[in-house]
């Protein structure tokens, strides 16, 4: 018998009982539906949790400092340093011709003054009564802000400084903490503005003290810290007070003036679990690093158990769909006993009949998994859209559900099909074992 | 009826009817307190082309004969032998392959495959044969012409009387020019009229393609069309 042959007699075989047919379709779809469904979910919430933990930027970021590492513990997620090393553009090179590095971007800190100029809406009053802020020292943060995905930051508000910009600034919560702003209406902080100064020591035998004055705009909000300041600006803001503090001759704290053209590097692995190598090769080259590896790994594991969880309950729902499919091909395999009979009679090998019934459970399980793969989808989209909401109302970062998981629908299909085919197996091994002597009538 | 010669089915059919030839042939059902000895010693001859009517009781072996004969199951003891091919020494695909080579069945219930048209039983008959896709429809069309059905082709047996399935099932049987033609009750289901019919066609394409008829039948007026007759009593076969 022809597979043709074969096919036509499966089709015509389940459209003799449409509705036994419907049923058992339904059963793989919803099977196969549950299973892509719940393991899209999860991968989605994956993503989510992995995102978080990057804190917005790429969880695989590794900040570099401009010292060298403790040798005593190079794996520690806290960063952990040395003497101080420069990190020049020689190093940069060095380190972005590791393996399995995606990015490198350099981080310039200096030291302000920062004046928070009023008026500031949503401050609350201190203790004394004054809704005034204080004056006080920090660091402004450079970075190159043309590529904001490499840079390990969550926008609450706002936006980042203009790449080149030399009068906006973004703030972090620490700075709206220290305003008492409330940090879940992070919006009121934007557009005002704040005088920095940065200061320049003028050796000689009389020290003289100037600042180099700018009055910056606040355009954004942002969750974290990129270097050990809160205020975030474009590289060539703090080159500028760079050249400005070495110009006096003298370090402002009595120090020794820097030299290193970078404070640090945000460098990018090129997926998670290469984060230990890239930073293993980074310690090799001299500089000390940090990066929350043990703390990603350790959820990692645990978002693996529920991937594994999930997984298994849309496999056991597609399981006992699947174990329907046998079910009606045994019932199929009696109704069906004489008609067996009579195509062994007329010259049907045993392998025909097989093909003849696994070719129905196929038909089944494919149609299953293909309406069961567009109903795990269509769950998909509306879950996500309902969560998605749902976090955006909490002012919350929303989810992407730009991607379409085709690959994962393929498989649901493929599962089905292949589950479908291992269920159809005893009872196709059973029309096919029936003996052709059932053609005729008893005696 | 128009007749018609049947056209050409490669692969070519032998030439003339299959002999049969058995000797001492048993066979038993179930073991224990539930054995039935069906058959108990049976010798027959049919020779290449003859028209042989089986009558008996009913649970005498008949079908029981009749499927040893047409390969549907092997002799468990005794001597059974078509065309000088010793039956019991096929099985599996061989003896898949002698059926389709050399026996042409007709069944009491018509064996028809429900879901398909009675021009597709016949095209699945063709290409169990062998014969290549683009010859079958035509092959199939003279066969349901050859049996008065041709305007029927497209009807399934659900929609066809019990003649009509029974000559549909008559031309599938033809449908691979078998050389041993088998019918076990073909007129049991039918009335008088349609019977007539259906033996009167398996007399003349049983005469046009020189095969060998065996007729198993409780009817004694169908017995009595068939030139040689035999009766089976008690696991044994008495010539009429």
């Amino acid at each position: 018998m022809s597979h043709r042959d074969a096919l036509m007699l499966a089709v015509r075989s389940l459209l003799r009982r449409p509705l036994r047919t419907a049923l058992t379709v339904v059963a793989v779809t919803l099977g196969s539906g549950l299973l892509v469904a719940l393991t899209a979910i999860a991968g989605t919430a994956d993503s989510r949790i992995i995102n978080e933990l990057g804190r917005g930027g790429p969880a695989s970021a590794i900040k570099v400092v401009a010292a060298e590492p403790d040798r005593s513990a190079p794996d520690s997620d806290v960063l952990r340093t040395g003497r101080p090393r420069d990190l020049d553009e020689a190093a940069v090179r060095a380190i972005r011709r590791a393996p399995d590095v995606t990015s490198v971007e350099g981080v310039l800190q200096t030291p302000v003054e920062v004046i928070p100029l009023p008026p500031i809406r949503g401050m609350r009053a201190d203790a004394k009564g004054s809704d005034r802020p204080t004056p006080f020292e920090d660091n402004l943060v450079g970075a190159d802000l043309s590529r904001p995905r490499d840079l390990p930051v969550t926008i609450l508000a706002g936006r980042l400084p203009a790449t080149h910009s030399l009068t906006e600034v973004a703030v972090t919560t620490g700075y709206l903490d220290r305003l008492t702003i409330d940090i879940d209406h992070p919006q009121a902080a934007l557009g005002t503005e704040i005088e920095f100064g940065a200061p320049q020591i003028e050796s000689g035998s009389v020290v003289h003290m100037r600042g180099r004055w700018f009055r910056a705009r606040v355009v954004g909000v942002v969750a974290q810290q990129v270097g050990d300041g809160d205020f975030l600006v474009p590289l060539d803001q703090t080159r500028q007070a760079r050249s400005w503090e070495i110009a006096g001759g003298a370090d402002p704290d009595g120090g020794r003036l820097p030299t290193s053209p970078y404070s640090g590097l945000i460098v990018v692995a090129s997926n998670l679990d290469q984060v230990h190598t890239v930073r293993a090769s980074i310690t090799v080259l001299g500089y000390a690093t940090s990066a929350p590896e043990h703390l990603v790994a350790s959820v990692l594991k645990y978002l693996h158990v529920v991937d594994i969880v999930l997984g298994g309950i849309g496999t056991i729902a597609l399981v006992i769909a699947v174990l329907g499919i046998a079910n009606a091909l045994l019932a199929a395999v009696r109704e069906r006993h004489r008609e067996i009979g009579v195509l062994k009679a007329i010259g049907a090998r045993d392998r025909d009949v097989l093909r003849w019934f696994e070719l129905e459970a196929v038909l089944v399980g494919a149609a299953g998994g293909v309406l069961g793969a567009a109903l795990g989808l269509a769950v998909t989209a509306i879950v996500g859209a309902v969560v998605d909401g749902y976090l955006v109302a909490e002012g919350l970062d929303g989810i992407d559900l730009g991607t379409i998981p085709w690959g994962l629908a393929l498989l649901g299909v493929l599962g089905s099909v292949a589950l479908s085919v291992l269920a159809g197996t005893l009872p196709a091994l059973r029309a096919a074992r029936l003996p052709a002597r059932d053609a005729v009538g008893s005696l | 009826m128009e007749r018609r010669a049947l056209p050409p089915c490669p692969p070519a059919p032998s030439p003339g009817g299959a002999s049969v030839r058995i000797r001492g042939l048993e066979h038993e059902y179930g073991s224990g307190a539930r054995r039935v000895h069906v058959l108990r010693g049976v010798d027959l001859d049919v020779e290449g082309g003859g028209h042989l009517a089986l009558t008996g009781r009913s649970g005498a072996g008949k079908s029981t004969l009749l499927a040893l004969v047409g390969g549907l199951e092997r002799p468990q003891q005794g001597e059974l032998r078509v065309d000088g091919e010793d039956l019991s020494l096929l099985r599996g695909d061989a003896l898949s392959g002698y059926r389709r080579r050399t026996v042409g069945f007709v069944f009491q219930h018509f064996g028809l495959v429900q879901v398909l048209t009675a021009r597709e039983n016949l095209e699945l008959a063709l290409s169990l044969a062998g014969v290549p896709r683009a010859a079958r429809a035509a092959r199939a069309d003279a066969l349901l012409a050859e049996v008065g059905l041709e305007g029927r082709a497209g009807h399934r047996p659900g929609e066809l009387s019990g003649g009509e399935q029974q000559r549909v099932a008559i031309a599938r049987a033809l449908a691979h020019r078998p050389r041993l033609l088998l019918a076990d009750e073909p007129t049991g289901n039918l009335d008088e009229e349609a019977s007539a019919m259906v033996l009167e066609l398996l007399e003349r394409l049983r005469a046009e393609s020189g095969c060998t008829l065996v007729v198993v039948t409780h009817n004694p007026a169908v017995a009595a069309r068939a030139p040689r007759r035999a009766r089976l009593d008690d696991g044994m076969v008495r010539i009429a």
